[in-house]
């Protein structure tokens, strides 16, 4: 039966064709927006993630200023000073300290001069943090050697920024020559591959940044509960802060573990997801609109074909179930017809964020996703035409056989 | 006489029309007998399409009571009369009322789906159908792409597709001229006698009236006539 009922259906949808696909376009285009919007969204928050899962579980960064104004903070250029790196390193449980800086500069390579992302590491207490714990590893080449001028690179240097870059060869950073000694292998984020990392003493004398850090990254030692090791580092923060400023009043820092970053990126992501979602849920519930107009249109105009079928023996559920399929498969091309160009334009932008080094973004496109929009569009187009489907039911067959 | 196929028992249809109240069928009585030759005649406006769409149980009665088969209608659920409808009386309308975007074929077949026949049943009977009435060479065009006379013989094809036991039309022969519209009287009249189907034709065309043993005369809303064929020629003997 479903089978002759879907055939009636698509031969009622096929006379009116130009009506159908005006119909049909309604849902596409609020279709394609969730899917383009849903996939990148979704690529963005799992490659966050996993950049954060490759940071160890005993690593917290410390930051100043509070996390819910963490704009005001880096506006303002608030930076830990060299007293607040010295209170973290001699709170009990904290292994060691890096001080996180890096600054864009020109560097020169050749006969080319690009503006790189130069960062300061501290190969020499902190080598097997960067190593085991922020998930730094070698391609090529090897570590620089701690207050030598050496330099090591991110993956997309030598790929993208200086294309045919070479270990061993050297490069000019304001003025002075660098050994280029290694190339990283790719972390997963734009920044972290572009950048060229040298020793952290080298970096304070060639910038003049002689102190301080925007922001620093402890290791917790073995045996030493994370949490607690935080709470005591922004405790002794504070309490060194009130002392030195006195009657300035309070300055706040924040302590994050990975697992609270992790948090913190998740609950954003989702806020996203959730207006993305929201967006094209308007356009989609505009085109069921469309759908649900289009059946009141129908309903009209076959009043008198439903008189026939039910003088012939339909049931009004039967009448119910051939206007439910065709607002149905109005619905479901229409989301077939909005993920293909959706999905699309997710993987176009993941192709250019690839090759154009502004931002790194990932579509994820996902069976569920796709199964999701499917169904999405589906229910809409059911929903919007349920109550069309109703009124023709419950239309009279000699009123109806009398409509002309 | 046999226990009637469709009784009609003091049968009232009143439309509203804003305040006023527009009797249109005032207490009509009738019995048809399974395999009988009804004709309804009357004058358009009369109300002998309404009393048709009593007899087709298309519509219910205001008041008094229809009985398809000693089952009283109005205690029927919607579902069950277009079952019951779609079972045991055909339809033949004035208009043809073909389903346009279907072909012939599937016109004829449209019946039995809603009786749950399986595709090959429906194939079969519907294309034997089509061939017993001569439309053999047509079952793949659109009503649109045929005669009048070729339509209404498409509506009779469908009407039998479920081998109902009646056939209810109305009008069958308004819209086609004399020759074609007396084809389709054939056609009636041969179901009737070859058959044994009880068929009921509404007309104002008393010529027609001569092919049945059964005519109805009805005027403003009430029977003013009811006799059967051989109690006619009685009656006018005895005159």
């Amino acid at each position: 039966m479903w089978k002759e009922y879907l055939k009636i259906a698509i031969k009622n949808l096929r006379t009116r064709q130009l009506r159908s696909w005006l119909t049909i376009f309604g849902i596409v285009i609020g279709v394609f927006l969730i899917m383009s919007l849903l996939s990148l969204s979704q690529g963005l928050k799992s490659t966050v993630l996993q950049q954060l899962k490759a940071v160890g579980t005993d690593i917290v960064m410390i930051m100043p200023g509070n996390i819910s104004d963490i704009m005001t903070t880096m506006m303002g250029g608030v930076e830990l000073t060299e007293e607040d790196l010295n209170v973290i390193r001699k709170t009990p449980g904290v292994e060691v300290v890096i001080p996180n800086v890096y600054k864009g500069e020109v560097v020169k390579y050749q006969e080319q001069s690009k503006l790189a992302i130069l960062a300061g590491m501290d190969f020499k207490n902190a080598l097997s943090v960067y190593t085991e714990d922020l998930g730094m590893k070698i391609e090529e080449g090897r570590w620089p050697t701690p207050e030598k001028r050496e330099v090591i690179v991110g993956s997309l240097v030598s790929t993208d920024i200086f294309p045919g870059l070479k270990i061993n060869t050297q490069t000019t950073i304001k003025g002075k020559q660098f050994e280029i000694v290694g190339i990283l292998k790719s972390m997963g984020s734009k920044q972290d591959d572009s950048m060229i990392a040298m020793d952290l003493e080298i970096y304070r004398s060639i910038t003049g940044e002689r102190k301080g850090a925007p922001q620093a990254i402890a290791k917790i030692a073995l045996g030493y509960s994370v949490d607690q090791v935080s709470k005591k580092i922004k405790a002794n923060l504070e309490e060194q802060a009130k002392r030195r400023a006195g009657q300035q009043g309070e300055s706040s820092y924040s302590v994050l573990t990975s697992d609270a970053m992790s948090g913190i990126v998740g609950s954003i992501m989702g806020i996203i997801q959730v207006v993305v979602f929201v967006f094209g849920g308007i356009a989609v519930a505009v085109g069921g609109i469309g759908i649900m107009n289009t059946m009141y249109t129908s309903v009209r105009e076959r009043t008198k074909e439903i008189g026939i079928l039910k003088a012939v023996g339909a049931k009004n559920s039967t009448i119910v179930l051939i206007f439910l399929m065709e607002s149905g498969i109005i619905g479901l091309v229409g989301g077939l017809g909005g993920m293909i160009p959706g999905l699309g334009l997710a993987r176009l932008i993941q192709a250019v964020g690839q090759v154009h080094p502004v931002f790194y973004i990932e579509a994820s496109i996902t069976p569920g996703i796709v199964l999701f929009g499917l169904l999405f569009s589906f229910g809409v187009g059911c929903l919007s035409g349920f109550f069309p489907a109703r009124s023709a039911s419950k239309l009279k067959p000699v009123e109806a056989l009398r409509y002309e | 006489m046999p226990a009637p196929i469709i009784r009609l028992e003091n049968v009232w249809k009143v439309y509203q029309l804003g305040k006023i109240e527009l009797p249109v069928l005032k207490g009509i009585s009738l019995d048809i007998a399974p395999g009988a030759f009804v004709v309804i005649l009357g004058p358009s406006g009369s109300g002998k399409s309404t009393m048709l769409n009593m007899v087709g149980c298309l519509d219910l009665p205001t008041k008094g009571k229809v009985f398809l088969d000693n089952q009283d209608i109005s205690k029927m659920s919607e579902d069950e009369l277009a079952q019951a409808r779609g079972k045991k009386i055909g339809f033949i309308f004035q208009q043809f009322n073909l389903l346009q975007n279907l072909s012939a074929l599937e016109n004829v077949m449209i019946p039995m789906v809603f009786q749950g026949k399986s595709e090959k049943e429906r194939q079969d009977r519907a294309k034997s159908l089509l061939i017993s009435i001569g439309l053999g060479d047509r079952i793949t065009h659109r009503p649109s792409e045929l005669s009048g006379g070729e339509q209404q013989r498409i509506a009779i094809a469908r009407s039998l597709s479920n081998n109902p036991e009646i056939i209810v039309a109305d009008e069958p022969t308004g819209n086609l001229d004399s020759t074609t519209g007396k084809n389709i009287m054939e056609i009636l009249i041969n179901l009737h006698k070859n058959e044994g189907k009880t068929i009921i034709v509404v007309t104002h065309d008393p010529a027609i009236a001569g092919y049945s043993n059964q005519i109805v005369h009805i005027k403003d809303g009430q029977l003013v006539a009811n006799h059967f064929a051989r109690e006619k020629v009685l009656w006018s003997n005895n005159k």
